[in-house]
């Protein structure tokens, strides 16, 4: 017998975590001035030809900023795909650097956790 | 018989230059120490490992001037000023300009002088001209930069080019009112407004980098951070 498995979205544990981290989350996102001047400092955009999506505030506003806006409550696709971007994208070296002094990393983290709380995880066989 | 009656224009001009103008200055004067505030209380202090005497710091850092200066150049070059030498130049320049051309005009300090009887020095009206032209000018690249550059485009919203329009807002139209280009009053009209709304957003918007800046890069300890810094994030 052939099984649909319907993987859904738990948004309390998304939630949860949100709410823990909200002040950080929320000054994260309200002082990026989307200048873009932390590119250059990730090792990953420069060795990937320069695409933008490697960009450290990129990764962070598409990911723990997204969730943020959207209260938790997004497709499982959109999560894999956020999945890609903090796992993949990024390795956590912290070597970014951001001149007001935004912790790029530690809300990338929180993008991790949250992902890793609805089964996204780093695929190492892909 | 009328309760509410539409004020003429000069009691609204009379307004707009009089009670409007204190009402944003307190209200970003209060904005940016309340917010400065709720700024330091997601911080706490970082005890710092203390060395017992002198002989034992010399022993441990060699701290000859030499090394100090190689440390300190060895910061700039992981800063933006090796990575985007332009960007830094442009954005240093806009930001002191952004300050010192409003606080150093002639017209500014003759105003403040007739309600204080006190006032900073001015700066030559040539040179506050110029600097209003540098200004724009920067204000301009960002604009471009934000429109042709892929990697500020990819995470530009339509909030960033209104907070850039606000910010420049207020030269812009000083310097059309100053040259007297369009209507004179029109222009000396939305200045004031311009700024006032500047002045209003400062502590609420993305302005706050202002205090922002000075606070997590010399305030926290991080790999960045300058000066010497004793405290972490307590979110």
């Amino acid at each position: 017998m052939k099984h649909k498995i319907k993987l859904e979205i738990d948004t309390a544990p998304i939630k949860s975590i949100l709410n823990q981290n909200k002040k950080q989350i929320k000054l994260g996102l309200s002082m990026c001035a989307h200048c873009a001047l932390c590119a250059e400092s990730c090792f990953l955009y420069i060795s990937n030809d320069r695409d933008p999506e490697y960009m450290p505030a990129y990764k962070f506003i598409n990911t723990i900023g997204r969730l943020y806006k959207k209260k938790g409550k997004v497709s499982k696709e959109a999560l894999e795909k956020m999945g890609e971007l903090v796992f993949d994208k990024c390795v956590l070296c912290t070597r970014c650097y951001c001149p007001f002094g935004i912790d790029i990393p530690s809300l990338i983290t929180l993008g991790r956790r949250i992902c890793r709380s609805q089964g996204v995880f780093r695929e190492y066989d892909k | 018989m009328t309760f509410l009656t539409i004020p003429s224009s000069a009691v609204l001009l009379e307004i707009i230059q009089g009670s409007l103008v204190w009402i944003a200055f307190i209200i970003s004067g209060g904005g940016i120490i309340a917010q400065s505030f709720r700024l330091l209380k997601m911080t706490r202090k970082q005890a710092m490992p203390q060395l017992s005497s002198n002989a034992q710091y010399a022993s441990q850092t060699a701290a000859t001037a030499k090394n100090v200066w190689r440390h300190r150049l060895s910061v700039l070059k992981i800063s933006i000023l090796e990575t985007n030498p332009a960007m830094a130049t442009v954005s240093f320049i806009f930001h002191v300009c952004l300050f010192m051309a409003p606080m150093f005009l002639l017209a500014h300090n003759i105003l403040l002088d007739l309600a204080f009887e006190v006032s900073f020095v001015s700066f030559s009206e040539k040179m506050s001209d110029s600097m209003t032209v540098v200004i724009i000018a920067c204000g301009f690249f960002f604009f471009l930069r934000r429109i042709f550059v892929r990697r500020v485009r990819i995470i530009t919203t339509v909030y960033d080019y209104m907070f850039l329009f606000i910010a420049v807002s207020p030269f812009l139209t000083g310097f059309l009112a100053y040259h007297h280009i369009f209507n004179y009053h029109l222009m000396i009209v939305l200045h004031i407004l311009s700024g006032e709304l500047m002045l209003v957003m400062l502590p609420f918007s993305k302005f706050f980098h202002m205090i922002f800046f000075f606070i997590s890069r010399f305030m926290i300890i991080s790999e960045h951070s300058m000066g010497s810094p004793k405290r972490l994030w307590q979110y």
